[in-house]
């Protein structure tokens, strides 16, 4: 095993969930290291597609704080937006956008963050000029960056480019509705990818594809794993996880009950519940 | 044939076709913008009503459109017409048009009804669209107008149809605020000899046409949109 550099890049302290009157996450504990691969199995019901969800603030955090890039994911105030892109997510139903074809699903997001930003500094330069009106001392305008014709093309590129890795370069132009449920997600992962992504989290990318297609999805992700990339995923595939994970999280009744190395996890399963899952799954 | 020979003496030699022609451009020119402006106030109002009800604006927002919704749906269109007209307009000592309050109140009116009809187009969308729009950083109001708002429109075009229908057969009552639409054009002519059978028999006939016209166009766009997405 990889010694993995050892920089938190999230860092979740009891997070606790509640829907409602149900308490579906009762203080959770967890350290994501740069370029951890963890995987979090458990039996359904037990909370860990929701903890993986309020990881980025799809669900709110009832209580407990989600640290990340010095800012905590769980206040209300922390505009949540700016943190999401830099940390990607990948869902069980692919959920690319219907209306738009492959090429559009994989730059909308990052040409819509560089026109923003372009935006920014453009109101800014305006605040500056103002400025310069009144006083003698001129003050120099911002860089303004690439023309929003450039930040298309080099969205695009990048997303040929992406595209070419995972060989799909051919249906750039094709919309979702035409493609099998592997290539879906596989795109899913791309688009994810295009942003950049500290993280990414996987909630259940394998369990909607045909068995078929769960292999070329999942050689896709150990791709990335072997890249360094860092990753929480949430998966029934216990081989997988084994394979490709450097710590399994076992949840059970919104806790972590059990966490270790994979070869420690399967094959010497401390927590009873945990040693009755693995038999049955197994 | 005496009726004839008069509504054709009123139609055509006392130039009555000029003040039909006019009616019908009236007539339509009201229902579409007021359709362009009821879809611009029904989608945010929409969009408000499905919004994530965290903070206190949102709150306050959904309130302010109830309130809306409740007094446009509430009330009969000619009341707002008279209102409008009669009411609002000296006291706020304002001279406009009948034609442009005729727009602005059928554009407020069926911003009420639109509204309704948009939100259950975006209701229809699958609700991952909207998530997966949130989760790569867009912001609420960019994912809606960019992901779900255009997958709701195919859903919705039947439905926004007919609200073009209502409208154009609902400017009937614009007279009230005198402006000559087409019914007022066509009650004109029976006016002129009180022979009111051929005016309104044919009245009757040109809102049947435009209606199916209407009826006609939309059946094509849709066929067109079902056509984008199998070639997809």
């Amino acid at each position: 095993m990889k010694e993995v550099n050892k920089e938190t890049v999230i860092s979740i302290k009891g997070l606790t969930k509640n829907f409602g009157e149900k308490e579906v996450l009762k203080g959770i504990d967890l350290d994501i290291f740069n370029g951890d691969k963890i995987a979090i199995i458990g039996p359904s019901g037990c909370g860990k597609s929701t903890f993986l969800r309020c990881i980025n603030c799809m669900e709110d955090a009832t209580s407990g704080a989600i640290w990340f890039d010095g800012e905590n994911l769980a206040d209300m105030k922390v505009d949540i937006n700016v943190h999401r892109q830099k940390i990607g997510m990948v869902f069980q139903q692919f959920n690319l956008f219907n209306n738009l074809n492959v090429l559009d699903n994989i730059t909308l997001a990052p040409v819509i963050v560089a026109k923003n930003k372009r935006k920014k500094i453009q109101r800014q330069n305006l605040k500056i000029w103002f400025k310069n009106l009144f006083s003698k001392q001129k003050t120099a305008y911002l860089e303004l960056g690439d023309d929003i014709k450039i930040i298309k093309e080099k969205a695009e590129l990048k997303a040929i480019e992406l595209l070419k890795q995972i060989q799909l370069e051919e249906y750039a132009k094709a919309y979702p509705s035409t493609l099998s449920g592997g290539q879906k997600q596989r795109i899913a992962i791309v688009r994810a990818l295009a942003m950049d992504p500290k993280v990414i989290l996987f909630d259940e990318p394998t369990s909607a594809l045909d068995p078929e297609m769960v292999g070329e999805v999942l050689e896709l992700m150990k791709r990335l794993a072997n890249d360094g990339m860092t990753m929480v995923i949430v998966t029934h595939e216990m081989g997988f996880a084994r394979e490709v994970a450097n710590r399994v999280i076992f949840i059970d009744g919104g806790k972590i009950v059990e966490e270790n190395a994979p070869s420690e996890f399967f094959t010497n399963p401390q927590n009873e519940r945990l040693k009755d899952f693995l038999s049955k799954v197994l | 044939m005496k009726a004839w020979n008069v509504f054709y003496k009123q139609f055509i030699t006392y130039n009555g076709y000029k003040t039909v022609l006019n009616g019908l451009l009236t007539t339509v020119e009201i229902a579409v913008l007021g359709l362009i402006i009821g879809i611009l106030i029904g989608t945010i109002i929409a969009v408000v009503k499905v919004m994530p009800k965290y903070k206190i604006l949102p709150k306050i927002l959904e309130k302010v459109c109830d309130v809306y919704v409740a007094f446009f749906r509430g009330t009969p269109m000619v009341v707002q017409l008279l209102i409008g007209y009669f009411v609002l307009m000296p006291a706020l000592n304002i001279m406009l048009d009948g034609v442009y309050v005729a727009i602005i109140i059928f554009g407020l009116n069926s911003g009420a009804y639109v509204s309704e009809i948009m939100r259950s187009g975006i209701q229809s969308v699958d609700a991952g669209q909207l998530e997966a729009g949130r989760a790569v950083g867009l912001s609420f109001w960019t994912a809606m107008l960019k992901i779900v708002i255009p997958q709701s429109i195919k859903n919705i075009l039947p439905t926004l149809g007919n609200e073009f229908i209502v409208l154009i057969k609902e400017t009937s009552i614009v007279s009230f605020i005198a402006v000559t639409d087409v019914t007022k054009a066509f009650r004109a002519i029976g006016d002129a000899n009180y022979e009111y059978i051929i005016p309104y028999l044919t009245l009757a006939l040109v809102y049947l046409v435009i209606v199916l016209l209407i009826t006609f166009l939309i059946r094509l766009m849709e066929r067109r949109l079902k056509r984008s997405e199998r070639s997809k």
